[in-house]
């Protein structure tokens, strides 16, 4: 799912638009015209489905993948695991053998991941729509522009406060730790895959420019120091010699402590 | 844009009418500059430029004689601080007579994802200290470090007590289990080593991790209280150029990048004493210049906690700390931010001069 921040560059013009839609489409289903509207009695708990499934489905369109996928170049995985694999034009089925299984298996992991994911985004959905219903008031027949605007605030309030509570726990920590890692591992199955085509080629590949441009700037070090110039940022590296360390204040002894 | 979707007109006719001007007036503000303070690169290392600010004919006397170092985060830019001219760290400081510099890390490129944090504190940024101490007979500097900065800062300023006479932190964590980091408990399972196998990290990814700290506040609601708030064209235009800002972020090196991570994020190690740099460890004991710790109560990104906490760890007797009621991108452009804090550095120069 491209989002006006996901991707390689930000969008301004289309994330206000986006906004706007979606505010519009909030007030919308929070109007005395809404389908939920129809049957509803004294208080918002009609509203409460709706609000969810639209939270819900705005969760999954812009967070499905994590912060660390999404936002990356190769977010096609998103999108399937048969999609295009990263920039390059390589499929998993174009990596052989193991290699190919193991680029499965990740796939299939990052699978479970979002599935896992997405029961989160429910979870979340829910209790905000629960804390918006005991917290709104009743509705009103004709709300003023601000009154419209306050409800707005109380909306996004309960929603920031049901996602940082699920946010904060260990199960939904731990996902984002591990999306990180299944994500990182397959853009480095994609690299050493890359690697062996560049080799097939007879072009250097990425570790032996790293090798060289680590060599380059150790024989530049070298040179400087040689020459008996100014020493170079890798120079000043080098540690100093170190004064006599002082002795520790004991930890909670008095301190002067001023705070403005 | 100045289109509204179709039905919003009937929902309420006034707030259409309101987004359908603000969007008006954001396509007009599409072209506004940052950066305002004249400023002349003196020095450049890897991709790393030393700027010094020009001083101000109209400045006061200098509040110290030691010139200011600016060390900023490796992961934003640091224009933030001289955004324009009523929105500017710099240019108050520049007004009070003080002698600015400003450390811009560039953007690594490939060839650069081995440098590390070592690179960055004792290549990079002792080789700026350098210049500029050269530059003013050899002493001492203040060295103000920012968020990130401020961790390199202090990680500097331990290693090298002799180099600095102040330190001044700003926003800058410190115990990063402390309070709520939910940046800390979603990286605390990351693979370090996978993350620096995967080469440069692009900025996007970043900021995308930035926005799901708080997901519809940073991408829904920001915008609708601005479309819908009657903003004239002046008050757009700072909200533009405050988003350029947080969506123009750098890519970070590699390793430099995993290393933060697993150093500081899952290790704590400025609070157990284990973080190494160079080899050698950084102990916050060693810190005995003045320090002044300013940080923000309602930062989302730094726990206030995770500032407090340099109190219990340095040597220095000479300890102050400000905390202001703001959040973390408000402690550089929001009305009290931009009152308190230059005011209060220069106050606490003056007082140590």
């Amino acid at each position: 799912m491209e989002t006006p921040f996901s991707g390689t560059g930000y969008r301004p013009e289309e994330a206000y638009a986006a906004a706007a839609q979606r505010f519009f489409e909030l007030l919308q289903s929070l109007s005395p015209g809404a389908p939920a509207a129809a049957n509803a009695g004294r208080d918002w708990s009609q509203f409460a489905g709706p609000l969810a499934a639209q939270y819900e489905q705005w969760l999954r369109m812009s967070q499905s993948a994590g912060p660390w996928f999404s936002a990356a170049p190769g977010a096609a995985f998103a999108a399937g695991p048969a999609a295009a694999f990263g920039p390059l034009p390589l499929g998993p089925a174009a990596v052989q053998g193991a290699e190919q299984q193991r680029v499965w298996e990740l796939l299939a992991r990052l699978g479970q991941l979002q599935a896992q994911l997405a029961a989160h985004w429910g979870e979340i959905a829910r209790s905000a729509a629960q804390r918006f219903v005991a917290r709104a008031g009743p509705p009103l027949a004709s709300p003023t522009l601000e009154q419209t605007l306050k409800l707005y605030e109380l909306w996004v309030s309960c929603a920031e406060e049901a996602y940082a509570a699920t946010a904060r726990g260990d199960d939904f920590s731990r996902l984002q730790s591990e999306l990180a890692n299944v994500s990182a591992a397959l853009l480095v199955e994609q690299r050493r895959h890359a690697e062996s085509l560049v080799r097939a080629f007879g072009l250097p590949t990425r570790n032996e420019v790293d090798a060289l441009y680590a060599h380059i700037k150790d024989l530049s070090r070298r040179l400087e120091e040689l020459a008996g110039g100014a020493p170079s940022p890798a120079a000043s590296r080098a540690p100093r010699p170190q004064a006599a360390k002082p002795r520790r204040r004991a930890r909670g002894a008095a301190k002067p402590r001023r705070r403005t | 844009m100045s289109e509204f979707p179709a039905g919003a007109a009937g929902v309420i006719p006034e707030l259409a009418l309101r987004v359908s001007e603000t969007l008006a007036r954001l396509h007009q503000a599409r072209g506004v500059t940052v950066g305002c303070s004249a400023k002349r690169a003196i020095f450049r290392c890897g991709k790393t430029t030393l700027y010094e600010y020009l001083p101000l004919a109209t400045a006061a006397p200098p509040p110290c004689r030691e010139p200011l170092l600016v060390c900023f985060a490796l992961v934003n830019r640091p224009y933030v601080l001289d955004l324009q001219p009523d929105r500017s760290l710099v240019r108050r400081l520049l007004e009070a007579g003080l002698r600015v510099y400003l450390i811009d890390w560039g953007d690594p490129d490939d060839a650069e994802r081995r440098m590390d944090l070592t690179d960055y504190v004792e290549g990079h940024l002792g080789a700026c200290v350098q210049h500029v101490r050269q530059a003013h007979g050899g002493a001492a500097l203040n060295l103000l470090g920012v968020c990130q900065g401020g961790v390199l800062a202090l990680c500097y300023a331990a290693l090298h007590p002799d180099d600095i006479a102040r330190l001044i932190t700003l926003t800058t964590p410190v115990d990063f289990h402390a309070g709520e980091n939910l940046l800390a408990r979603w990286v605390r399972g990351l693979d370090t080593a996978l993350l620096a196998a995967c080469g440069n990290v692009p900025g996007e990814v970043l900021n995308a991790l930035f926005l799901a700290l708080m997901p519809l506040r940073l991408t829904q609601e920001k915008y609708v209280r601005l479309l819908t708030g009657r903003p004239d064209q002046r008050a757009v235009e700072d909200f533009v150029r405050m988003e350029r800002w947080i969506f123009d972020s750098p890519p970070q090196a590699a390793a430099a990048l995993a290393e933060f991570v697993r150093m500081f994020y899952q290790q704590n190690a400025l609070v157990r004493g284990t973080a190494l740099i160079g080899g050698r460890r950084v102990d916050l004991g060693q810190l005995r210049q003045p320090l002044l710790n300013l940080y923000a109560l309602d930062d989302h990104i730094v726990p206030p906690e995770a500032c407090a906490a340099l109190q219990d760890l340095v040597g220095s007797r000479d300890y102050t700390e400000c905390a202001i009621r703001t959040g973390h991108i408000g402690m550089y452009v929001s009305r009290a931010a931009r009152e308190v804090i230059p005011r209060r550095i220069v106050s606490w120069l003056q007082e140590r001069r």
